[in-house]
């Protein structure tokens, strides 16, 4: 489904990403890890459309998007919810709903939609006509993800979901990405919790300082390097500790 | 700690032939000039000459920190009328403006001496004025510069008793000549890039893109701002000086937006931030301005169009303007200084750089 | 001397400030760009009056729906081939192309009309004294301060329930975020310039209707005044430009009244100390909008 070949990217000078491939196919729940600032959260802002890639390809569903703009990507079905939620503080949770529908809004569906989205996040319909600014952190979590799946994408792309949130919260994050995939949702998943985002992919991709070190199964991770390192990057030895 | 700090950061000075070469270049234009024997064009160059130092000062603060600063040109008129006022003979002033002070009549020292203390009093009421605004944020920054470039301006429109009003101040000595103007405008050259390789300078440039991260290395930003920004208004100041001793005759119109814009102009079209940048953007700006105030002048006296010519020149300064920050924003020169391959200089490691923390 | 007509003054010199500062925060909002160029629809809408009024023999009326309307053209445009290809190059070099476009326009004016100030012809009843609860003032007067409310529901309409008021309020305060919506930014931007002219075009009536004339440097004052009273009530909401360009208008005229008449002319410097001591005490304005200092990429 998203193919991503070879990609450089760069914030000015400062290289990020020195030559990123990774593939998703559907149905598949791909976990992107590594340390920080080892270039996740750039892989999907390149993906994206928010950075432009200096060379490389994206391909999704056949498609060149590599040079798209953001908002044309999203109308091609891929949605990424953003590393620190930016859910918009001044708009309503309401707004932040109706703003996710923009690019697909369909009057006789948007109903339906939302009362989806309240099934899987019941908080959302008591807060309904709350600013956004007023939600916990978690809460506002919930509602980033509701938001980007209020586009119906195809490809779902989630930047640290957990980041910031209690264990508990945590547990539930990850509970509902299980069932977003159960549904058939195909997600690329970034995370920095690297135990959890393990024990719930399909496929494993680490990166190292915008190199990619590893590609396999969560069981194939197990063996070849340690979790400790994966957090550490000490450049994928071995080490005595083990999670 | 002192601001400019030891200087143990000018490490290796890489650009200084460039640096020299462009001096020469000036020398050498001027000597050209006045060989030729026309004085059209020694008033071409004794402008331009003052124009270099006017948009070097400008780059002191504004090319590094990236803010654009409108009292640039209200300081460069504070020091034309500081130096004029006090060089000018009393019996001048008392005719050339009625209401002026009785002191500051009676007050004459010599032309050296004046454009001197010009740039010490721009620099002084930059003190007084500018701490407090280098903790706006940018946007409320700049809109409070321009604010202060209008109120600089009214000051000096309304206070007859000092300025002669809106009118024209005249009978200022003629001091700048040729030679005088390209002294001052090599001087220019090495201050602004001594200050541009220093301490101070590096520091403004690093807490201009994002102030966090240059706080995380110890630059106290509003210091570093502040020190600058009075160092650029006391070049201002002399520079002002300097082109008040030229023009013999001035009124407060000089010193206002659209003079500002012609600086900002020559600044960014060769490249804010550095100095072969600033000098040739200068020199493609003023000789287009002398151009076209020639075309303009020949225009509205020849007859050939029904209407007349004003505004031309700013006209298509903007034009060209806007065309480079389109299509190339970083200037002519772009970010670094233009490197001669004829010139070019073994780079010498980087001294101990004891004094790199705030 | 401050009395029934003081109210009236102060409630239509702010309602005009009110309106130059709301035009000026809803492009700064989403592109965090101080636009110069603002004060220049004001002067084409001007002179759209002053040559319509003069050489076209139409209905006044339609004199002034074509001068705001050419007004918030004008500013579409400025955007479209100034600011865009400048935003998507070199972000900061917008505030420097802003200034760039105003002094082309103000001198283009300069150079194809004329450097001297003309008479635009203007509706009679303008200037025609009505009396409004004892209080004799001109019709203009009372015209401003109904049409700046009218706009101001519009526009509060506009922002609160329709999609694309939505989109606008969130790119004022993610941009980036926004368009991972599917929002086109093109689009926000492009609206937001419209309003932003058509505003300064509507202000722009009244201020003409003042003087009953335009020059080339008309633009400059509102600017001025757009800039302040942003700075004043906040610069990242709607409601605090609102709130500064009456608070503005209120300052104005005290001073008009408080000032002895030898120091009249330095009102401007004394209004600019006042804020900038306001400033330093509050330097994020009246009223603290809940945005961040996102840059626009």
């Amino acid at each position: 489904m998203l193919s991503v070949t070879d990609i450089h990217a760069s914030y000015g000078a400062v290289a990020a990403l020195h030559g990123v491939s990774l593939e998703v196919a559907e149905g598949e729940l791909v976990a992107l890890l590594g340390t920080n600032g080892a270039g996740k959260s750039t892989t999907l802002k390149s993906i994206a459309g928010v950075l432009r890639p200096t060379q490389g390809n994206v391909t999704f569903l056949g498609e060149d998007i590599t040079s798209s703009k953001p908002e044309a990507i999203l109308k091609k079905g891929i949605s990424l919810t953003p590393e620190g939620r930016e859910i918009f503080t001044s708009l309503t949770v309401a707004e932040n709903l109706r703003l996710g529908a923009f690019a697909s809004y369909d009057r006789s569906r948007y109903e339906a939609d939302r009362d989806e989205m309240f099934e899987l996040f019941p908080i959302l319909k008591e807060r309904l006509s709350q600013p956004g600014g007023l939600l916990s952190g978690g809460e506002q979590q919930q509602l980033a993800i509701a938001r980007s799946l209020m586009s119906h994408p195809k490809l779902l792309m989630l930047d640290e979901p957990s980041l910031g949130l209690s264990p508990a919260l945590v547990e539930q994050i990850f509970e509902l990405i299980g069932k977003l995939r159960d549904r058939g949702m195909t997600i690329l998943l970034v995370e920095q919790n690297a135990e959890r985002a393990v024990q719930v992919a399909d496929r494993v991709y680490v990166l190292n300082t915008g190199r990619m070190e590893f590609v396999g199964t969560p069981e194939q991770l197990e063996a070849e390097l340690d979790i400790a390192s994966v957090y550490f990057g000490s450049n994928g030895q071995k080490s005595e500790v083990t999670l | 700690m002192s601001p400019l700090g030891k200087n143990r950061a000018l490490a290796g000075l890489q650009d200084s032939p460039t640096i020299g070469f462009i001096a020469l270049a000036l020398v050498a234009g001027a000597v050209i000039v006045y060989v030729a024997g026309s004085s059209v064009l020694v008033d071409i160059y004794t402008y331009l000459c003052i124009n270099v130092m006017f948009v070097l000062g400008l780059q002191i603060y504004m090319g590094h920190s990236g803010v654009l600063n409108f009292t640039f040109v209200g300081f460069v008129g504070i020091g034309a009328y500081a130096s004029g006022i006090l060089s000018t003979p009393p019996m001048v002033k008392a005719m050339g403006v009625p209401n002026m002070y009785q002191a500051l009549v009676d007050v004459h020292m010599p032309v050296v001496p004046a454009i001197l203390a010009g740039g010490v009093i721009a620099a002084i009421l930059a003190a007084i004025v500018a701490w407090p605004l280098m903790r706006l944020s940018d946007a409320v920054g700049v809109i409070t510069l321009f604010a202060g470039l209008i109120v600089i301006h009214v000051v000096l429109t309304q206070w007859d008793n000092v300025t002669n009003g809106p009118r024209t101040f005249f009978g200022i000595q003629s001091f700048t000549t040729l030679w005088v103007a390209l002294g001052g405008a090599v001087l220019t050259l090495i201050f602004a890039y001594y200050f541009k390789e220093s301490s101070l300078g590096l520091r403004l440039r690093a807490s201009r893109d994002d102030r966090h991260a240059g706080r995380s290395i110890g630059v106290n930003f509003v210091a570093v701002r502040y020190y600058s920004f009075v160092i650029s208004s006391f070049v201002a100041g002399l520079a002002g000086g300097l082109w008040a001793h030229y023009i013999t005759s001035f009124s407060p119109k000089s010193f206002y937006v659209t003079e500002f814009f012609l600086l900002l102009t020559m600044l960014v079209i060769g490249g804010a931030g550095t100095i072969s940048g600033a000098v040739t953007g200068t020199a493609i700006v003023s000789v287009m301005r002398e151009l076209l105030r020639q075309l303009e002048g020949y225009l509205n006296n020849s007859g050939a169009i029904s209407f007349e010519v004003y505004g031309l020149t700013e006209v298509t300064v903007a034009i060209l303007l806007i065309i480079i920050l389109i299509a190339r924003p970083e200037g002519v020169i772009g970010v670094r200084e233009v490197r001669l391959p004829f010139l070019s200089r073994k780079r010498r490691p980087i001294e101990s750089a004891e004094d790199t923390s705030a | 001397m401050i009395g029934g007509e003081f109210v009236i003054n102060t409630l239509s010199l702010g309602s005009l400030y009110a309106l130059l500062a709301l035009g000026l925060v809803l492009v700064y909002g989403i592109l965090k760009l101080i636009n110069f160029a603002y004060g220049e629809y004001i002067m084409v809408a001007g002179y759209t009056m002053f040559l319509l009024g003069t050489y076209a023999g139409l209905p006044i009326w339609v004199n002034m729906v074509v001068a705001v309307l050419l007004a918030a053209l004008t500013s579409y445009l400025t955007e479209l081939v100034a600011f865009r290809p400048v935003r998507t190059h070199a972000f900061h070099a917008m505030l420097v192309t802003s200034f760039a476009v105003s002094v082309l326009l103000q001198n283009a004016a300069l150079l194809f009309v004329s450097p001297r100030s003309r008479a635009v012809p203007l509706p009679a009843a303008f200037n025609e004294s009505i009396s409004l609860f004892g209080v004799v003032t001109p019709l203009r007067n009372v015209l401003t301060i109904v049409t700046t409310v009218v706009l101001l529901v519009a526009l509060s309409l506009l922002m609160k329930y329709t999609v694309l008021g939505i989109a606008m309020r969130a790119a004022a305060d993610k941009f980036t975020t926004t368009r991972l919506m599917g929002v086109p930014a093109n689009l926000v931007i492009s609206v937001a310039f419209i309003i932003s002219g058509f505003l300064a075009g509507t202000v722009s009536l009244f201020w003409v209707g003042r003087s009953a004339s335009v020059d080339p440097l008309i633009g400059f004052a509102p600017l001025l005044i757009a800039f302040i009273a942003t700075v004043i009530g906040g610069m990242n909401s709607l409601v605090g430009a609102v709130a500064g360009g009456y608070v503005y208008g209120l300052l104005f005229n005290l001073l008009s009244v408080l000032l002895p008449a030898s120091m009249i002319n330095y009102r401007d410097a004394f209004m600019f100390a006042i804020v900038i001591l306001f400033l330093l005490l509050k330097p994020e304005g009246l009223i603290r909008g809940s945005y961040t200092e996102e840059r626009v990429g």
